[in-house]
């Protein structure tokens, strides 16, 4: 089954994603910060990144680019709480990166999986 | 001839005489003023030395010539002939008059005729001292200059200036502290005791005893009262002046209203406790997502695993709902913390607005009259026009909900103003070329004073508990603040609430042709990192692309990469973390020679003086500025 890395900081919620990606058969490798996803990164088990943007120790947006570059055909939904002050939210910024969709959170889980799956599909070289 | 000499020989005597002729005629010769013996002919006869050295002549030329040879017809006849006659009748005359002489040219003289009788009791003569004054008069004229300007440099002031006798009593005030007391007549001040104005009588007479300790002490703020009772904040200053006796004179206090001063600190307060609260509660409403989204994640699978209208699934159904609702709050709650980035494009405010009224129209309690008044209808701002819809219609139904159980009036006005007038209402720093200036009158409940301070906290009511979040105008204000625009509220209990919304007009700024290219960099250096979106607004389109930081290590940063070394430096005297000095020192350190423009507050000016010295400063402006004096000043500094 298609491995998407969840990376979120905030316990429930990636328990919550983790159980509803679970449910749907996809493979979840979890990492609760940017620095563990990229170290722990296995480029060919991941198909699709799902990630927080503001999180410690590297950020989503980190997460991103660095990923992007070891794995540029890789699928990435950037998921946020409402970027912090400043020009350019989070979001439009994950989205210049290479973000395929983002997420304003709190968002509804299915609409997140159809996503997913719509992302998989045109992955699937015929 | 006195008998008594003739007695004592006619030889002896006639010695006496001319003797005593020579005495006489040496002090006459040698007094400083003209004098000369006039007889009811108006001829001269007999002039001193002093008098002939005036005419640049000798004794016998004027001797027998009349007054009328040697001042001419016009002088006579209107000046001297008058006096001649008046003295001619008994008095002696004094008066002072301008004339010319041949060898003094023309100068003041102070001029006495006195009567003289000789031989008879008769006036048969006149004696005429001419004393020249013109030293004296200059002084007194430069004197009286002095004075004059004196006066109009004190009352044209605009600190209020007064002078009181030891115990307090009014004795002068000038101009500026009429209209600080606003009254016309300086009468209603002076002869009242000082101690009257003030609100707290004991504050005075204890200023007065520091003073008596002191001689010279500045009080700091205090509150007076003017003669329609309106508290005024005034600054004082006191100076207490000693006579020779080193017993206290007068007292003088200088007095400056310090009502905008408050003003503007107050509202500076008020929007930096806005921003405390609005960081705090976006922090907490960032979090507060996550969990929301966890608690719809998980109710989104219950209702996979529930039969579709079951009774569990209708409830988790109701779960879904609390958390959509509670996620409309958090979302507020990060506009008004600015946490939500506006999709900004050129709006036609009086088409929003036009669309806002149309809306509120559709459901206008009966009782309540809409009226609307546009002006310079094309006119945009850079705004989300959602947001902006949002903006008019909470000030909207605020207005109409205060009137709803009276009924009255709704008023809204949309006008364009120079921002150049409206620079000193504003609390900002930068000030655009023009605002669009949005007001909502109502005729409702209005506000107390101390009320309108805080409504733009968020979760602060006045209505009932229970009805409204709280959340209405503080999320306003973050939207307007986000435009870089600005609420006014002025209002009355029982009368009525005027909100006056500002936003800047977003316009092309073509004077500043740079390649668009390739833009060039310009450095702003501020503490206010929302200062510099205006500018960057500013620059948008034309060539120049703006940089800015606000601390030390990222400054030194951007001047030590040489390949990417701004064309001009701005910078702002609110940077907190990177003093004048340091910058001074900085730019000498990486040998920095790119032209500088300075911003800052007038008083200020001893630190920035430090940068004006190192010369590469080309131009200095004072807050606020409009962001037209800053272009001016691009332009001028890069050429």
């Amino acid at each position: 089954m298609p491995g998407i890395l969840l990376v979120e900081d905030d316990n429930d919620l990636r328990e919550m994603l983790k159980a509803s990606f679970i449910r749907r058969k996809y493979t979840v490798i979890e990492a609760e910060n940017g620095k563990d996803a990229i170290s722990h990164f296995k480029p060919l088990i991941t198909d699709i990144l799902v990630t927080d943007l503001i999180m410690p120790d590297e950020d989503g947006l980190k997460v991103i680019i660095k990923l992007k570059e070891l794995k540029p055909t890789l699928k990435i939904i950037a998921i946020s709480g409402g970027g912090k002050a400043g020009p350019g939210s989070y979001l439009n910024l994950a989205k210049a990166l290479g973000a395929d969709a983002i997420f304003s959170k709190p968002f509804s889980v299915n609409d997140l999986i159809s996503k997913i799956e719509e992302l998989l599909l045109t992955e699937q070289p015929v | 001839m006195d008998k008594k000499y003739i007695y004592k020989g006619e030889k002896n005597y006639l010695k006496y005489l001319s003797h005593e002729k020579i005495i006489s005629d040496e002090i006459i010769n040698h007094s400083r003023s003209m004098i000369s013996i006039i007889n009811r002919d108006y001829v001269y006869e007999k002039v001193n030395s002093t008098f002939c050295n005036a005419h640049q002549t000798v004794l016998d030329v004027i001797v027998g010539k009349s007054l009328v040879d040697i001042w001419g017809k016009d002088v006579f006849e209107n000046s001297i002939k008058k006096n001649i006659d008046l003295c001619l009748s008994g008095k002696t005359v004094r008066y002072e008059a301008c004339f010319k002489t041949p060898k003094l040219g023309k100068r003041y003289f102070e001029v006495v005729f006195r009567p003289l009788s000789i031989d008879s009791g008769e006036i048969t003569h006149l004696l005429v001292e001419t004393f020249d004054i013109n030293d004296l008069k200059r002084s007194e004229q430069a004197v009286i200059e002095k004075e004059e300007e004196l006066r109009t440099f004190e009352t044209n002031l605009p600190i209020g200036y007064i002078r009181c006798d030891p115990a307090g009593k009014i004795l002068l005030v000038n101009k500026a502290m009429l209209r600080i007391m606003e009254c016309h007549d300086e009468r209603s001040l002076v002869n009242v005791n000082l101690k009257c104005f003030y609100q707290e009588e004991g504050l005075f007479d204890m200023q007065m005893e520091q003073l008596i300790d002191n001689n010279t002490k500045s009080f700091g703020r205090v509150s007076l009262k003017n003669l329609k009772s309106k508290e005024i904040p005034c600054r004082i200053s006191g100076f207490l002046a000693l006579d020779k006796n080193k017993k206290p004179a007068f007292i003088d206090f200088a007095v400056e209203d310090s009502t905008r001063e408050l003003m503007l600190e107050n509202r500076l307060l008020q929007s930096q406790k806005l921003e405390t609260i609005g960081a705090l509660a976006g922090g907490i409403a960032h979090d507060f997502n996550n969990i929301l989204a966890t608690i719809l994640g998980y109710s989104d699978m219950l209702l996979d695993d529930l039969p579709k209208d079951s009774a569990l699934s209708k409830k988790v159904n109701k779960i879904k709902g609390a958390v959509i609702k509670a996620n409309s709050l958090t979302s507020q709650i990060l506009t008004f913390s600015r946490q939500v980035e506006q999709e900004k494009i050129q709006v036609s405010v009086s088409e929003v607005l036009k669309e806002t009224i149309g809306f509120v129209k559709s459901a206008l309690p009966d009782n309540i009259n809409l009226k609307s008044r546009f002006s310079q209808k094309g006119t945009t701002v850079l705004a989300d026009p959602t947001q902006l819809f949002r903006v008019f219609l909470n000030l909207m139904t605020n207005a109409i909900q205060s009137m709803e159980e009276k009924g009255g009036i709704l008023t809204v006005n949309m006008t364009v103003v120079d921002g150049k007038l409206i620079q000193h209402e504003l609390n900002k720093d930068i000030v655009a070329d023009e605002y669009v200036l949005l007001t909502f009158k109502d005729t409702g409940k209005g506000m107390d004073p101390s009320l309108i301070s805080r409504i733009f906290e968020p979760f602060f009511t006045t209505r009932e508990v229970g009805k409204g979040t709280g959340l209405g105008l503080s999320v306003i204000h973050g939207i307007v603040t986000e435009m870089e625009g600005e609420i006014l509220i002025s209002s009355l209990p029982e009368k009525g609430s005027v909100f006056y919304i500002y936003l800047p007009v977003s316009k092309v700024y073509t004077e500043l042709n740079g390649n668009q290219e390739k833009k060039k960099k310009i450095l702003l250096i501020t503490g206010n990192k929302y200062e510099s979106r205006i500018l960057s607004l500013a620059l948008k389109n034309t060539g120049y692309e703006l940089i800015y930081v606000s601390d030390r290590r990222n400054l030194i940063k951007v001047l030590g990469c040489i390949s990417d070394c701004p064309e001009l430096i701005i910078y702002m005297s609110d940077s907190k973390q990177i003093q004048a000095e340091d910058l001074v020192s900085i730019f000498k350190n990486l040998k920095i020679k790119t032209p500088c423009i300075l911003i800052t507050d007038t008083n200020q000016e001893l630190l920035e003086e430090k940068i004006l010295i190192s010369g590469i400063v080309k131009q200095h402006l004072i807050k606020p500025v409009s962001l037209k004096e800053i272009r001016n000043a691009i332009q001028i500094s890069l050429k």
